[in-house]
Parts: structure tokens; sequence; C-alpha cells
């Protein structure tokens, strides 16, 4: 059996002793972690080495990762340490409906870049760091899907 | 059938909304024999509460602005399918009073008030007035807009609540707790105010706390009968906005409520109105009750007083609005055991209840003695940021509140929701919660108790970490079983995917 290693919030964490799944429905995720007498609704969501559980309502990522995978992880992650430009991206989708910066200007981690609505509700971009706006790929009044570039930090 | 019955009191009826209180609507519609036509936008035109119905008729594509909040699209509907009245459900336009006048003047029946009550009750500050003048306590604070010369405002005593004289649903409202923080509260109140309501008047109110916030459910006639069906506690709320209701309250003793309901019925005495329609107070520690607001329209709650007096609030505002008086049943109707309503919010609760997005997958709700599951969704369905994040209501009735407890904590965990972080793991929380349990709770909860830190219980983290990690051994270990779950666009693979780009 490969050796697979777990983590949750970035911490390696181990199997609970005596859990076991049972699965309902594989197409739709649907399982009950059993242990004796004891059993507990679960929803498993994804594939390879992602996963997310549904834990009594709580949406929980997991990464279960193979050595290969592993090794393939680290590499990518020590090459893709930040440091050139970096674009930042809508975290939900929304109406733009106001952009506060635009091209040129320096922004303090934190300060808010734009806003974007969703369900009736207005939420602001923050700057995940200090740096100038490169330029900005939006605005007010467009509509963008999750995961859409909003504008470039150098 | 039934020989006995009167008549149905239309033969159609126009559901000018969507989700679930489009399709509570509908429902009631088919009990009363009524013919059911639905609207949508683009976006919805395969939606539930559209083939729930008998027919519907497109409005336009999917901002609200231009399906669901356009008056002409939707008058223009109901004319076309031979609808005779037309059901506003709660949101879009359910309080618009050029809405309720345009549906009148084009010969058809409102299922509402008149619209000179929705436009004297839609301004808070000028309700406020009216509630004052009928001898209703109010919450201290201003009656008149709020100028440019706020500096007296001292002594009204901080914190204050600057709140959108045109609001609703929480927005246009600012906490303030200094002098120094009033000029930029004020500023963006009325400028979410204004945007929100296209009405930029901001008044003041003493920021009552602790308190709770208790409402009581009317029901009124063409002809003056008025039946006041309990309470309503909704003191679990974020951002101000509910996510909990309970009847009865936990919180107020038999001499409160009697004077909620004296309040209730002098405030509803200020307005014309037959409808349905709720009455907002708060509640201090004291006892005290202070008048908020009067709402001429159906509650998202409503199901809560429907499970404890047993009556249909939707079927009586459609047969009041066709003139029938309401029943000696309603009127003396009381209210049996407890009820308890949660709603289930496509948001993040760990991430200060953030909006989330996406394709709900599975959709497992829970059924059995006592419960009511009130949806708008059901699996596959891709939530629109255009509309509002309610996914459904599950209401729970039991003999008592620690039964309701016990029955919702069950229903609860025989739910679950796929696709995307919903609410559930909140209110799975506050089932075990003790200030919840013990009824001695207020508007402060969620901000006390339910703190921003959500690190995740080591026995938890064990837990997912044996479900991932059972699930990918299934896939590995018996490929083109029952339990593979391959990538030929299975629910696991493709979320998998999604939730990996989200990161």
């Amino acid at each position: 059996m490969t050796d697979y290693q777990v983590r949750v919030a970035g911490a390696r964490v181990a199997a609970s002793d005596g859990w076991r799944l049972e699965i309902v429905d594989a197409r739709l995720g649907i399982g009950r972690l059993v242990n004796g007498l004891a059993s507990l609704p679960v929803l498993v969501e994804g594939d390879g080495s992602e996963w997310v559980v549904t834990l009594r309502g709580r949406r929980i990522p997991v990464t279960v990762r193979s050595w290969r995978e592993r090794i393939l992880a680290d590499a990518e992650s020590t090459a893709g340490a930040q440091v050139g430009p970096i674009a930042v991206k809508a975290t939900l989708p929304g109406l733009i409906v106001a952009v506060a910066v635009s091209a040129g200007e320096e922004v303090t981690e934190g300060a808010p870049l734009l806003t974007i609505e969703a369900m009736k509700m207005q939420n602001e971009v923050l700057s995940p760091r200090a740096g100038r706006v490169i330029d900005v790929t939006v605005e007010a009044g467009q509509v963008v899907a999750t995961g859409a570039p909003l504008l470039r930090l150098e | 059938m039934r020989t006995d019955r009167t008549p149905p009191p239309f033969e159609r009826v126009l559901v000018a909304n969507r989700g679930e209180i489009a399709i509570r609507v509908i429902r009631a519609c088919r009990e009363l024999l009524i013919s059911p036509i639905a609207v949508h936008s683009d976006a919805d035109a395969g939606a539930l509460h559209v083939r729930l119905a008998d027919a519907s008729q497109r409005i336009g594509p999917p901002p609200a602005t231009e399906s669901y909040l356009s008056i002409d699209a939707i008058i223009q509907a109901a004319l076309r399918s031979g609808a005779q009245a037309i059901h506003p459900g709660y949101g879009f336009l359910s309080e618009n009073a050029d809405f309720a006048r345009a549906v009148e003047s084009a010969g058809l029946v409102f299922i509402g008030p008149p619209a000179e009550t929705l436009e004297s009750l839609g301004n808070k500050l000028a309700a406020r007035r009216a509630a004052k003048e009928a001898g209703v306590p109010i919450v201290p604070g201003t009656t008149v807009a709020l100028g440019g010369d706020w500096n007296d405002l001292g002594a009204l005593g901080f914190p204050l609540m600057l709140k959108a004289a045109a609001g609703g649903g929480g927005r246009g409202m600012r906490r303030v707790d200094t002098p120094d923080e009033v000029g930029v509260a004020l500023d963006a109140a009325r400028r979410e105010a204004l945007s929100a309501f296209g009405d930029g008047t901001i008044y003041v109110e003493r920021l009552l706390a602790p308190a709770r916030h208790v409402e009581v459910q009317l029901l009124g006639d063409r002809h003056g009968g008025l039946a006041v069906l309990g309470e309503r506690d909704c003191s679990v709320q974020r951002r101000h906005q509910k996510l909990v209701e309970e009847s009865p309250s936990p919180g107020v003793e038999t001499a409160t409520r009697d004077a909620l309901f004296a309040s209730a019925r002098r405030v509803a005495g200020t307005v014309d109105f037959h409808n349905a329609a709720t009455v907002e107070f708060l509640v201090d520690a004291d006892q005290r009750h202070y008048f908020l607001e009067m709402n001429t329209r159906l509650q998202v709650e409503h199901g809560v007083t429907e499970m404890v007096t047993g009556l249909d609030l939707v079927a009586w505002q459609i047969r009041v609005a066709a003139g029938e008086p309401l029943s000696r049943s309603v009127l003396d109707a009381t209210g049996r055991g407890h009820a308890i309503e949660v709603r289930l919010y496509a948001e993040d609760p760990y991430d200060d209840f953030r909006p989330t997005a996406g394709r709900v997958t599975a959709w497992q709700m829970p059924a059995g003695p006592g419960i009511r599951v009130d949806a708008g969704i059901e699996a596959n369905t891709e939530l629109r940021p255009e509309y509002d994040p309610l996914l459904a209501k599950l209401l729970v009735h039991a003999e008592d509140r620690a039964g309701a407890i016990d029955r919702l904590r069950r229903a609860l965990d025989e739910t679950l929701i796929g696709g995307l972080q919903t609410d559930a793991g909140f209110l799975r929380w506050l089932v075990d919660d003790e200030a919840f349990i013990s009824g001695r709770y207020d508007t402060r909860l969620i901000a006390d108790r339910w703190s921003g830190d959500h690190d995740l219980a080591d026995g938890d983290a064990a837990l997912a970490a044996t479900a991932a990690l059972a699930a990918r051994h299934a896939r590995t270990s018996n490929p083109g079983g029952p339990a593979d779950l391959g990538d030929d666009g299975s629910a696991w693979g493709r979320l998998g995917r999604r939730e990996a780009l989200r990161g």
C-alpha cells in the first residue's frame, strides 16, 4: 500500500485510531465514519492529493500526498517563493462596485484595493503586501468569477 | 375533493419572487386550489420554483434590477398570464409602494397592504415618530434626520447606532463608540443607504446592550380584524441580520409578553393594513421594550409562528387579500410547544460569515417528526452572486424548548451539504452552546461567544485525515469498482480540482 502523508491546515496529522470510512454514495462523496458503536456522517470530496472533508458542517481541506507528490510539492514551494510581481485575484464571484487604486499608486499591506459586491454584500479586497500597482485589469461595473485577475502588484 | 369548502380566492396568482419563498407561496396556492404562475430571470430558467409552478414568465436578464425588481416586467408577466393577484414574497418589491400602486392600477390585487401603508412604514424615522405618538416606547435617539451638526449626540450617550431611514436588512447601519467616529461612520452609512435604497437619510438610536430582538406576528383583514400570533425571538444575529429565530421567546416574562402584544396592537393601529405584519422590538435586561420597526409583509421566519400556531400565514395573506375575514380560530389562536428556525446560508462562519459561492453538490436534508425544510435549491444548483445567499430554512417543532433543541441537533446531524462552505458548522456549534441552551442570550451572542478563533480540534483534524486517507485508498485500490471515484466527471474529482485551484 502506498505510504501517504496527511496534512490538515499545514500540520501533519495521523489518522484516528479505530475509525474507518464507510462509503454510502461514492458519486456525491457521502459516507460515515464508524468506530465500534459510534458513527458520524461525513462528506468527502476531492481527488488526487487534494480533499475536502465536511464534518459537523465544517469543510476541512486535507492534503493526502504520496512520497512522489511530496517531493514535487516541496520543489514547487521553494521555486514559488513570491519575489516578482503578484496578481491579486478575486476570492469570490461578484460585481466590481468600486476600484480604490490606479496604476502607479503605492499601497501598504492591508490597504483596500477594490470592492466586490456578492450576495448583496460589499466585500473589500485588501492588498496582500506593500508595493506599487502595476495595472488594474478590471473596472467598476464588471462582473468577475472566482480566481479572475483583478490587478498586479510590483 | 372536499365539497364544503369556499371557492378559491383567486383563479391564478403570480408569484413575483424566486427561491424558497416563491416555492412557499406556490405551495400555499396549490392548497387553495389556485393556479400558481412563477416568474424567472434568465439565470433561473430551470430553477425549482419554475418547475413547481403551472407556468413561468421570463422577466429579464440575471441582475435583479432588470428582472425581479422590474415593476414593469412583473406587471406585464401578470397580465400575460391572466393572473388576478400578485404575491411579492419578501425582499425585492414586497415593500415597494410604487409597485403596490402599479399592481392596483393594472386592475390586479396586491397581496399586501395599501401603497400608503408601505410608504409610511418604509420610512423608519416616520414610523418611529408614529409609534411614539401612539404611546409606544421607542429606542432613545433622534426623531429627525441627522444633519450636518451632530455635535450634541453626546447627550444620548455612546455607543450609538446610525440607521438608514429607508433601511432594512442591516444595511446602512453603523455602530459608533466615540464622538470621533461619528464623521466617518456617518459618511459610510449614508453612502451605503444611498446605494441600497436611493435615500441617504440617517437617524440615531442609542445602542441597547444587552438586549434581545423580539418581534410580534400580526395578521389583519379588510374588516378591522387583527390577530396577534405570538412572538419570535431573533437575537442570534450577525451583521444585524437574523440567523436563528424561535417562538416563544425564552427571554421574555409573561408581563413583558403582554406588554409587547399591547404595543404591537397600538403600532398596528397607526396604519391601515390587511396582510401579515411584524412589529419588531428590543427588550433590555430589565424587561423594558422599545419599538424598532414594523413590516407589513411576510417575514423570512414566518414558519416559526406557523409551527407553534398551526396556521398557514401565506394562505391567510391570500385569503384576506381577496376580502375574506379572519376566522374565529385565527383570531383566538394560541401557541403550542416550541419552534426554532435556523437559516442555512452560503456563508463561511469561520471567516466572519463571508459569502461563499459555487455549485451545491450533495444536498441531504433532514426529515422525520417535527421537521420542516423550506429550501429553494436542490443538488447541483449553481448559486448566483446576484441573489440572496439563503439556501434553506430548517425548522423544528417539539413539546418544549429543550425538546426542540435536541430535535434541531438531530436534524443538523442528518444535514449534509457539499460543494461549498455553509453556516451549518456554526449552527451545529450553537445547539451545544451553554448560553443558547440556557435561553439567556442576547444579540451579542455571536460576537461574544463565536470567537474569531476557529482552530480545528485535534480530534476533528484526525477524523478528517482518516476520511480523506480512506477515500484516497478506496480510489487507488479499487479502480473500476463502486468506490472508483475516477476522473470521469464524478463529483469527487471535479470538486477536488476546483477547491485546489481556489487554494
